[in-house]
């Protein structure tokens, strides 16, 4: 088994190390019609939508990567400058105020706004640095999300009596022209999600060149010691402003474009969720690496609709077990030894319990409704939880054990990761092991709408810990 | 007129007095080398040329112009680039990235070439990698084959070069070197006081030194100025200064300042 585990590792290493030699180019075109092709592969409008939010979160998280992780600017005020493109869209098309401009002015109006913006919240931070900055940006987000909701009264000075609505409130501004660029109007899924893809096509290619050049070079010199940078000639000052302008400008086209394709806008697309979310694809997907920021978005945006369909939760949940403890025990042959104990831990379990209360236990809950069954998959993926319920301890009423199980679980596991490889620690593996999938199976299972995010933070968690650079980062800090 | 004159400065932070009253100057051409005990205030001296701290009274003129009032990056682009004693590198930068980074101010490209990629930006790009390759060259082989790993990979030594080549990416015509040869050891030593003399030989670079290392010190001083609690205690060639009585006093006590007579 570990033989032809290893030819499997080693043949995928392999082909990573043969697409890591391409040059950067191929990769990126190649990778660009992998995803064109995605509206040809399935016409489901739901996959579609998924697919366009990936590109819009990539872009945002490209460009929040040159003002946090290329310039080392903590800036928690980000989700402004997308939220505020939104709105200038919103405004500048939409029969808020009967102002209809066409897209191919639109949308460079907003850039050069976004850099203005940039440069009104860089300017007061300059001397900040740090958990400071980090401070007044969040500042300026708040306010900016405050201004969303009350701008819809605004009683003008001069003129007593008028009342303007500018954002909408908590109603927002709805029914905004498509967009429409090179005499092509935008009119469904599959287009936004092409523009989408384009649009992150061209922050890629932009922020990449300004990475190798004089320009990015400076921004990571000052991320890593803002001193020495200025010292070295660099005018720091004004690469903070730059760097500022450079994310609120892709920030704030990419607010447009979601404006448009979303045809509405709400303060709450624009909250701290959004926010936090974009910081972990960055910092999943490994601090200032632009592929690393692609792909943490994907990640992030993918995982948690996965998991909307319980199926689907626990084919994930038992492949990640499965595969985690074969790829990552140490010594290998453990993951196999743990995996079969479990397996016979469990029918063990359920034959005492069986013969001695079998009142407590109940038939699986999955029904197999002919009806519903689309597809092999699913099929499959049924009779895989119809065999697991009838593995493990499903008990009648699982919520009162489920949650002692749960509380147990946790200690039990931090415990394990302090121990000492050994004899015992594999032990005490295969009970822990199965009360993971008892509270998998009793609690998560059964109520995926409120344990989707739970499961996406362990996730993160375990991806941390298995790479704290994140997926594709390399960075190292030193203390000296 | 001199190259570098510093001339009257006091510099205090709060109650402490770091510098009283300190005048020198530094000739184009010169290998001029400052010494004096931990806290004589020897680093303070090369802040206030680079503008990270602003002196209290008197002026510092390079080329006959004043630099008081300039952020240290203009004051870099005048033309004097520093080391720093612990060393401060961009860690995770490709060293041929470092030491491209300095060329920064002697670069033109803006947003837009860098963007579309322009001949111009590709012709200055060109430029300044082998500017960066022959900077780093000066230290031969010690980082050959290096270029393209990051500097948080290399030992110690090898960092201080790197460094090195760093400053003299910024086109300095006057090199600060904080403590060249600190944490080296004995062949490392030798190598970089071979080296500094290289630097104006070779270079053309006008060198001002901190250093703590007397034979280094002795290998490659014009003039020798020693400093402690921020006071120039004596000033002129290695000899003059080792042996005079106030500089082995500061360095050893009274008692052997006394014996040593």
């Amino acid at each position: 088994m570990s033989a032809s585990q290893l030819s499997l590792s080693g043949r995928m290493s392999g082909v990573i190390e043969r697409w890591n030699a391409l040059p950067i180019a191929t990769r990126f075109f190649g990778l660009l019609v992998a995803a064109a092709t995605i509206p040809f592969l399935t016409s489901n409008d739901y996959v579609i939508r998924i697919a366009g939010n990936v590109c819009l979160f990539a872009a945002l998280a490209v460009a929040l990567n040159v003002v946090v992780g290329y310039a080392g600017l903590l800036d928690l005020g980000f989700i402004a400058f997308y939220g505020i493109g939104a709105y200038l869209y919103a405004i500048l098309s939409s029969d808020q105020f009967g102002i209809h401009w066409p897209s191919w002015l639109t949308l460079p109006f907003i850039a050069l706004l976004g850099v203005v913006f940039g440069l009104l919240l860089g300017s007061p931070s300059l001397r900040l640095l740090g958990d400071y900055l980090a401070i007044v940006t969040l500042g300026f987000g708040l306010v900016f999300a405050q201004l969303a909701l009350t701008l819809d009264r605004v009683e003008l000075p001069w003129q007593e009596g008028v009342v303007i609505n500018v954002t909408g409130g908590t109603n927002g501004i709805v029914k905004l022209d498509p967009l429409s660029l090179f005499g092509f109007q935008l009119s469904n899924v599959t287009h936004y999600f092409y523009a989408l893809l384009i649009w992150l096509g061209i922050v890629l290619i932009i922020v990449h060149h300004l990475n190798q050049s004089r320009m990015g070079r400076a921004w990571r010199s000052m991320g890593e010691d803002a001193l020495a940078a200025e010292t070295m000639g660099m005018p720091t000052r004004r690469l903070k402003l730059l760097a500022f302008s450079c994310g609120a400008a892709i920030a704030g086209v990419t607010g447009a474009i979601f404006a448009a394709w979303q045809q509405s806008v709400f303060p709450q697309n624009f909250s701290t969720d959004v926010l936090i979310t974009l910081y972990a694809m960055m910092v999943l997907g490994g601090i200032s690496n632009l592929g690393g920021a692609a792909l943490g978005a994907v990640v992030l945006s993918v995982v948690p609709e996965l998991l909307r369909s319980p199926e689907l939760a626990r084919a994930i949940f038992y492949a990640t077990l499965t595969l985690g403890l074969l790829l990552f025990s140490k010594p290998r042959r453990n993951g196999p030894i743990i995996l079969i104990s479990v397996i016979i831990l469990g029918f063990l379990l359920r034959w005492i319990v069986q013969a001695a209360a079998p009142d407590l236990l109940t038939p699986p809950t999955i029904k197999v409704a002919a009806e519903s069954i689309s597809s092999a998959f699913d099929r499959a993926s049924q009779q895989f939880g119809i065999l697991v319920q009838g593995w493990i301890l499903f008990l009648k009423d699982p919520l009162l054990p489920g949650n002692i199980a749960f509380v147990i679980l946790i200690p039990a596991l931090l415990g394990l990761s302090r121990m000492k490889a050994g004899v015992l620690k594999l032990i005490l593996t295969i009970p822990a092991i199965y009360l993971l999938i008892f509270v998998w199976e009793t609690r998560f299972a059964a109520e995926p709408a409120v344990t989707r995010l739970l499961l996406v933070g362990g996730l993160l968690v375990v991806l941390m810990i298995f790479r704290p650079n994140g997926l594709l980062g390399k960075r190292k800090i030193e203390i000296v | 007129m001199a190259l570098l004159e510093f001339t009257k400065i006091s510099k205090h932070f709060g109650g402490l007095q770091v510098i009283k009253d300190f005048t020198f100057e530094v000739n184009q051409g010169e290998i001029v080398s400052i010494i004096g005990p931990n806290g004589a205030g020897k680093t303070t001296v090369f802040n206030l040329i680079t503008g990270i701290y602003t002196p209290d009274e008197g002026d510092i003129r390079f080329e006959g112009k004043s630099l008081l009032g300039l952020e240290p990056h203009q004051i870099c682009q005048r033309g004097i680039a520093r080391t720093f004693q612990l060393l401060r590198l961009f860690l995770n930068m490709s060293v041929r990235e470092n030491v491209m980074s300095a060329a920064y101010p002697r670069t033109h490209s803006n947003l837009a070439q860098i963007i579309f990629r322009t001949p111009g930006f590709r012709k200055e790009e060109d430029r300044i990698r082998t500017l960066a390759e022959e900077k780093l060259g000066f230290f031969g082989n010690r980082l050959n084959g290096t270029f393209d790993q990051p500097v948080y990979s290399l030992p110690y030594a090898n960092r201080r070069q790197v460094e090195m080549a760093r400053a003299m990416a910024t086109e300095p015509k006057i090199l600060l070197l904080d403590e060249p040869a600190a944490g080296m050891n004995p062949n490392e030593t030798q190598e970089i006081t071979q080296l500094i003399g290289e630097l104006r030989a070779r270079g053309g670079y006008t060198i001002l030194v901190i250093e703590h290392d007397m034979q280094v010190v002795e290998g490659i001083s014009d003039r020798v100025i020693a400093l402690d609690y921020g006071e120039k205690i004596a000033e002129g060639t290695y000899h003059d200064v080792a042996t005079n009585e106030r500089v082995i006093e500061a360095y050893l006590g009274r008692q052997h300042a006394t014996r040593a007579k």
